[in-house]
């Protein structure tokens, strides 16, 4: 396999380290920047106490051999420290699978709005975070989406460092480091934590624990730059990404298509795993007395039979080839409008969690762009 | 993040209306008058349409029918699922919802001051209705218009006493067709043995003529060949795309054709557009 030397810092340019420590206050002067500090694990427990003060703390956390959720934790043993990708991403935290958007009865219908509940979402990977900066585009596209909004304005998302396994791939789709949707990135120096401070709202929340934090020494930054280059060199999978969109588009009558829709079961794992996967459907939900009740919004998913289709029984996606081509277009090539960007993050749940095997991104783009190599995992 | 989207309405919710007037068609087919609350529907333009809630049972995507739309806006509806046959059900005086309008509907500025070719199949007529009264109540802004509406059966045929007055006008040309003719003569309506497209053939269309079209997914494909054996360009045909409008503010993913929200970036298209986005028409 083709090996990369793509080296992207989590910062535009290392020249943008700004050291300020206990410059909070001015919050204006350092909107542009991101403040950097360290903070020594030895003091992580008082971080997460602070933190935890501020709201609910969610974390990655074991739930079973092989996998992981984010769950909502009393003490920072129970974070799962070598997770990778958590069953669900954490777009459920702004989106959930299930919300009602109003509630009506004979007189009104009036809208529902999330509770005021501030909650801190920690240990969240390149990857998701660059699926949340997707999300964040489509949702609050105009017209924008009041519920996602709100539940992002009470959350605090704290990026974590993390080291490629066997189905990472976000190096491929440009996402393996952090660029937007945090608001605190970490990077794991070994015994101290390399902190950035993204967003105000951070910087204001951090003015109560500055004490825990020292300033960002010469031999700091380079062990910082050191281990995103290392980070760099650990991924084993991959492709050549610069003719993805045209790839996707010449192959669109690939017979490839037909040998995995073959096998697809039209389940719809592959899309509430996926950090970036939006589609809801709306339902109605009315009281027995047929006056009252309310509507919900649920997450939907486009591999399922009945998703295209529209009154009269007609289907613009009736055999799951269609569906399964469709998915993969619109992860690989993107949106041909409005916003042309792609996404797919590359963190490999869909590769994980399909049961017939046909979710292997990697696999799949390297057949399309002709390169019949076997995969490696 | 000091956004304020979370501060404004949720725009998932409907505007509440209330059915004025229900007014049997042709078929399953039923026109209904609703009137909403404000202007919430005041600059609905033609080819643009609404999300009409039955409360308790679900949206429906519903073409706005009517040209002018104030305080009451005009839905032709066909039942033929589950929203539609509630709606069925319901009386006039009963509430429902709208959330809209939605859509990019025609670029009537992009016609203006050019001859014009309007083609519906079947229930397609409605978006079509609402662009002729447009383009009628603007008669001088716009050159020769020519009206194609053509369905499966004779008995089919919508909008009947509207189609006396139109045929009637010197300055239009309407061909009204039908694969089957079938139960009583509508004089003074015509209705011709055919397709839309023998009508397309049997007009006098100009090479400059801006076509708009609506109708079911099949009929595209011969529309198209018949409109570029004629010689008119493909960035003057124009067309309606049916999908799986659920939001209709582009979020909610159900009616992506290829990589495009049809309910946002369209559903008119025209044929170079259409081009560009698989899965979005069938033809040659």
């Amino acid at each position: 396999m083709r090996t990369f030397c793509l080296l992207v810092l989590p910062n535009d340019t290392l020249e943008d380290i700004f050291v300020c420590n206990g410059c909070v206050g001015s919050y204006g002067s350092i909107l542009k920047m991101s403040r950097n500090f360290l903070l020594p694990k030895s003091r992580f427990c008082e971080f997460f106490n602070y933190l935890k003060g501020l709201g609910k703390f969610f974390a990655p956390v074991r739930v079973s051999e092989q996998s992981f959720s984010f769950k909502e934790i009393e003490n920072e043993g129970e974070i799962a420290w070598d997770a990778l990708r958590t069953i669900l991403p954490p777009k459920k935290f702004f989106y959930p699978q299930r919300e009602t958007v109003l509630k009506y009865d004979r007189n009104e219908v009036e809208a529902t709005v999330p509770e005021d509940n501030f909650q801190v979402i920690f240990g969240v990977h390149p990857c998701d975070l660059a699926g949340l900066g997707i999300m964040d585009t489509i949702f609050e596209a105009a017209p924008g989406d009041t519920h996602y909004t709100k539940r992002r304005e009470q959350s605090l998302v704290i990026g974590l460092s993390c080291m490629p396994d066997k189905y990472c791939f976000c190096q491929s789709m440009g996402t393996s480091c952090p660029t937007k949707g945090y608001d605190l990135f970490l990077t794991d120096l070994g015994d101290a934590f390399f902190v950035q401070v993204e967003t105000a709202r951070a910087e204001q929340m951090l003015a109560g624990c500055n004490g825990l934090f020292s300033p960002v020494s010469e031999n700091d930054k380079d062990s910082y730059k050191e281990f995103w280059i290392e980070r760099d060199k650990a991924f084993t999978n991959g492709f050549e990404p610069d003719n993805l969109r045209s790839t996707l588009d010449m192959e669109w009558d690939n017979p490839l298509w037909d040998e995995l829709g073959k096998r697809c079961l039209s389940c719809g794992n592959c899309t509430p795993v996926c950090p970036t996967c939006y589609c809801f459907d709306l339902v109605d939900i009315a009281n027995l007395n047929g006056q009252s009740g309310e509507r919900q919004r649920e997450w939907d998913s486009c591999q399922f039979v009945g998703f295209a289709q529209v009154a009269g029984d007609y289907n613009f996606r009736p055999t799951p080839v269609d569906r399964l081509k469709f998915w993969y277009r619109h992860k690989l090539h993107g949106f041909d409008d409005p916003y042309g960007f792609k996404t797919c993050v590359g963190c490999g749940r869909c590769t994980v969690s399909c049961p017939s095997g046909i979710d292997d991104i990697v696999d799949v783009v390297k057949r399309l762009q002709g390169n019949n190599e076997q995969p490696n995992k | 993040m000091n956004n304020p989207i979370s501060n404004s309405r949720c725009p998932l919710t409907p505007t509440r209306g209330v059915i004025r007037s229900i007014i049997p068609m042709a078929s399953d087919n039923t026109l209904f008058q609703i009137t909403v609350d404000g202007d919430a529907l005041s600059d609905c333009m033609p080819g643009q349409f609404v999300q009409l809630w039955v409360p308790g049972v679900g949206e429906s995507p519903i073409s706005v029918c009517s040209g002018h739309v104030g305080a009451t806006v005009e839905l032709t509806v066909r039942k033929v699922g589950r929203v539609t046959s509630a709606l069925f059900q319901m009386n006039e005086g009963d509430w429902v919802g709208l959330r809209g309008p939605y859509g990019n509907g025609f670029p009537v500025e992009a016609y203006r001051g050019k001859d014009l070719c309007l083609i519906a199949g079947g229930l397609g007529v409605a978006p079509i209705r609402s662009l002729w009264q447009y383009v009628l109540d603007h008669r001088e802004d716009f050159g020769k218009i020519t009206l194609i509406y053509g369905m499966r059966h004779s008995i089919d045929l919508l909008f009947r006493s509207e189609f006396k007055m139109l045929l009637r006008r010197r300055d239009m040309e309407v061909f009204i067709a039908a694969e089957e003719l079938c139960g009583p003569a509508l004089p003074p309506i015509s209705v011709q043995l055919g397709r839309v497209t023998d009508m397309i053939k049997a007009a006098s269309l100009s090479p400059t003529v801006e076509v708009a079209v609506c109708g079911p997914p099949v009929m595209y494909k011969y529309v198209i060949d018949e409109l570029k054996a004629k010689g008119i360009a493909e960035s003057q045909i124009w067309l309606s795309l049916e999908r799986h409008m659920k939001c209709g503010i582009g979020k909610c993913g159900h009616c992506f054709v290829g990589g495009a929200f049809a309910c946002k970036a369209g559903p008119v298209f025209n044929l170079p557009q259409l081009r560009l986005l698989p899965e979005a028409v069938e033809c040659a």
